[in-house]
């Protein structure tokens, strides 16, 4: 059941806007740890919890305007330099920052958040009344200068009725008498403040315990509500978007034209259907298609930009995410962000979220060393991971980079055979590159202590899987005692698939351009058998030949001309093909009910026809039993 | 309330959701001729460009505040007279001194009803009424 029947669009821009400032909130956090002195900072982050507390408030999440209040009020006092910034504040901000995103999963559950950990309040009131040195002036005389009658009214403390009236009268000299003001009910202020109480309590007895257990991960919370755990597990995709009006404007301009030019179709089919052939008439048939062919492709153009979003939206998470695994770890270490304004398809955002996690979670745990370690090597104790995000063609470029202790393609061989996922004889095959790959293979982990950080070897195959999802493919180097680099490629947008389009006899069949590195022509006379099967060697690697016409079941009536060579993520291979009918952008139409084995969807090329588009995953899934399945050898000339 | 439902409103915030709850506050209470903005800056602007009778605004905001937006209304010879309603999570007495001396024409703290709004909004325009 819903506590927020009636307010859920309400709810949903609150939690987005909220989100977006919390995050923002974030990295401010971890910039503050730099200069902590700085006002600007201190100003932006006690503005970010102000803000969230009176959206909060509106929606009645009282748990949650309690906290950000705390946290307010510690930020009001760090920016008057009533309280100084210590690392064990540092780490009851940070819980308490979680605890705020913690309430953000429950109230997204449209459930009310239940109150945050007690010990994250008491530590928030402690911080607030026990570390501050003198009792607080009333902060009243700081901050306005205060007529002589004013405070005496608000010194009789009686709870009542605000009087504005009074109260501005009073300040602006204006009628009633300084005597009046006092002797009636006082500004005790407006709608009482729903936290004020708790806030204004003195030190309770956690306040004396000391602060540094509270930091760290709202998951740790011993007392996690029920609906804080089912958030993990399920939290919903946000299913709304913010689109610049700009944009929708273009998308809305842009449909209008296309109208008129339709308008003017319809009339010229008129015309022609009525027997009109005049150059003329087919002159401006000509100009109205050619005008409604560039108008489409803005508008696809158009369309596909409001679902593009800045990836500084998904970044923003990640400094804060580095810098407390980091010091979890004992390690110092600064994520460097770039190309934030870089924008993806908004999906494919979602998608990327824990893949990229999971690679910087990587890049601290195990790319960089301690910083002893780094001592001892001669490098800065403080290590860089950069997260870089950039628009190269038709593709977007991710980079996660650190300047740690890099790979070793030898150990990692080592541990693959050691691991039983590969076998000495294929180990000795593999060259530089093809050994780093072999992180990605499931059940590595190089780490033989887990740790529950990133150590579980259910990672970097589950990276792997999901940036391929994703149409996308990653790629390591790594150069040992300087660093590791991974590179993510994805295509702009999964509303298109640029294809290659292939022809066995005259049958044309798409396959996936992402998977595709180079296309070949197959001498008979160059092909080799090793092992029994047929390869081909492509400068210095050893590639199997596999048919495509074997692979659909067809005959092979005469021996493939062209080979095109692929790349997937579980091999390379070359594809065996008749001819090539060029590339092509192609619009996936899935097959909904009915879905043949190796088929990842249809689309429709310019003349009408109608195109295959294989899953070369799914079309090779039975190569690893049968090897003869794609082979050559027995060929059917017919 | 006596007060024309055509009034033009401001409402000034710089977090959406909260000028989205003002707006539909508003409505509720018959007024829907509203524009909004950003923060003071972007506020002072729309103002200077004329048309508005009332303006609602946030007092925590980037680039310029509602406290400042309000000092700045009131110094500003074309805008003074415009009423203005301070709106802020903050319930500290020093605060509402310092709106009142600025000059506000009320104060409300979030969170607020539609029915304290016009309660607020009903004593101003009495006041306007009068003067």
């Amino acid at each position: 059941m819903s506590d927020f029947s009636g307010m859920e669009d309400l709810l949903q821009d609150f939690l987005q806007e909220a989100h977006d400032l919390l995050s923002d909130v974030d990295n401010k956090l971890v910039d503050l740890e730099k200069t902590p002195d700085d006002r600007g900072l201190l100003n932006d982050i006690f503005r970010g919890f102000h803000t969230i507390k009176g959206g909060a408030g509106f929606l009645n999440a009282t748990e949650l305007v309690t906290l950000c209040h705390l946290t307010e009020n510690l930020f009001d006092r760090l920016r008057n330099a009533e309280l100084a910034l210590s690392p064990e504040l540092m780490d009851i901000i940070m819980a308490a920052t979680q605890g705020v995103r913690d309430m953000f999963g429950e109230l997204s559950q449209s459930v009310q958040p239940q109150s945050a950990d007690p010990q994250v309040i008491g530590a928030l009131q402690g911080a607030l009344n026990g570390e501050v040195q003198a009792p607080v002036v009333l902060p009243v005389a700081t901050m306005v200068d205060v007529p002589p009658n004013v405070p005496a009214a608000a010194s009789t403390g009686a709870a009542g009725e605000p009087d504005w009236e009074m109260l501005h009268s009073a300040v602006s000299g204006a009628p009633a008498s300084s005597s009046e003001v006092s002797s009636r009910s006082v500004p005790d202020l407006a709608e009482e403040p729903v936290v004020a109480p708790a806030a204004e309590q003195a030190g309770t007895a956690l306040a004396a315990q000391p602060a540094s257990p509270y930091g760290r991960r709202g998951g740790d919370r011993p007392a996690a509500s029920t609906a804080a755990a089912r958030r993990t597990e399920d939290r919903g995709r946000e299913n709304t978007i913010r689109v610049d009006t700009a944009r929708l404007d273009q998308v809305l301009n842009l449909s209008g034209e296309i109208g008129l030019t339709k308008n003017r179709l319809t009339s010229l089919r008129a015309d022609i259907l009525a027997g009109k052939n005049d150059p003329e008439t087919l002159h401006a048939l000509d100009q109205a298609v050619s005008q409604l062919d560039l108008l489409v492709s803005d508008l696809q153009n158009s369309v596909m930009k409001t679902r593009m979003q800045p990836i500084g939206r998904l970044f923003q998470k990640y400094p804060r995410i580095a810098r407390d695994l980091a010091r979890q770890l004992g390690k110092d270490v600064e994520l460097v962000l770039a190309g934030e304004e870089t924008e993806v398809d908004k999906t494919m955002i979602e998608d990327l979220a824990d893949p990229l996690i999971h690679l910087i979670r990587n890049a601290v745990d195990h790319g960089v060393e301690m910083p002893n370690e780094r001592q001892l090597s001669g490098k800065t104790v403080k290590s860089l991971v950069r997260l870089e995000a950039r628009q190269e063609g038709d593709h977007i470029v991710l980079i996660i980079a650190d300047d740690g202790r890099g790979m070793s393609a030898e150990r990692i061989r080592a541990k693959a055979v050691e691991k039983g996922l590969i076998s000495e004889e294929e180990a000795n095959t593999l060259d530089e590159r093809q050994s780093l790959n072999l992180i990605f293979l499931p059940g590595f982990s190089t780490k033989t202590q887990i740790s529950d950080v990133s150590g579980r070897g259910v990672g970097m195959d589950v990276v792997k899987t999901n940036i391929q999802k994703l149409n996308g493919s990653i790629e390591i180097r790594s150069e040992p005692g300087k660093g590791s680099v991974f590179i993510i490629s994805l295509p702009l947008t999964l509303a298109i698939l640029p294809v290659l389009l292939v022809l066995l006899g005259d049958q044309p069949f798409a396959l996936p351009l992402s998977l595709v590195r180079e296309i070949l022509p197959i001498e008979q006379s160059r092909i080799q058998e090793v092992g029994g099967k047929e390869t081909l060697v492509v400068r210095g690697e050893v590639l199997p030949v596999i048919s495509l016409a074997r692979l659909l079941g067809w005959p092979l009536k005469k021996y493939p001309e062209y080979g095109v060579f692929m790349q997937t993520a579980e091999r390379s291979f070359i594809l065996g093909v008749d001819s090539f009918a060029g590339r092509d952008d192609a619009v996936i139409k899935s097959l909904e009910d009915f879905r043949p084995k190796g088929v990842a969807g249809v689309t429709t090329l310019s003349n009408g026809q109608i195109v295959l588009i294989l899953d070369m995953k799914e079309l090779l899934a039975d190569i690893g039993q049968h090897p003869e399945v794609g082979s050559l050898r027995s060929l059917e000339f017919a | 309330m006596a007060a024309d439902p055509k009034m033009r409103f401001l409402v000034v915030d710089d977090f959406s959701t909260m000028r989205r709850i003002v707006r539909n506050l508003l409505k509720e209470l018959g007024f829907t001729n509203v524009d909004e903005a950003e923060d003071g800056a972007i506020a002072l602007q729309k103002l200077q460009a004329g048309g508005f009778e009332f303006v609602v605004t946030d007092w925590n905001m980037p680039n310029m505040d509602g406290l400042t937006l309000l000092q700045t209304i009131r110094s500003t010879p074309n805008l003074k007279h415009l009423p203005v309603l301070m709106i802020t999570a903050e319930a500290k007495k020093e605060n509402i001194i310092a709106a009142a001396q600025a000059g506000a024409s009320g104060y409300i703290v979030k969170p607020f009803t539609a029915g304290t709004l016009s309660e607020k909004l009903t004593k101003i325009f009495e006041k306007m009424g009068k003067a």
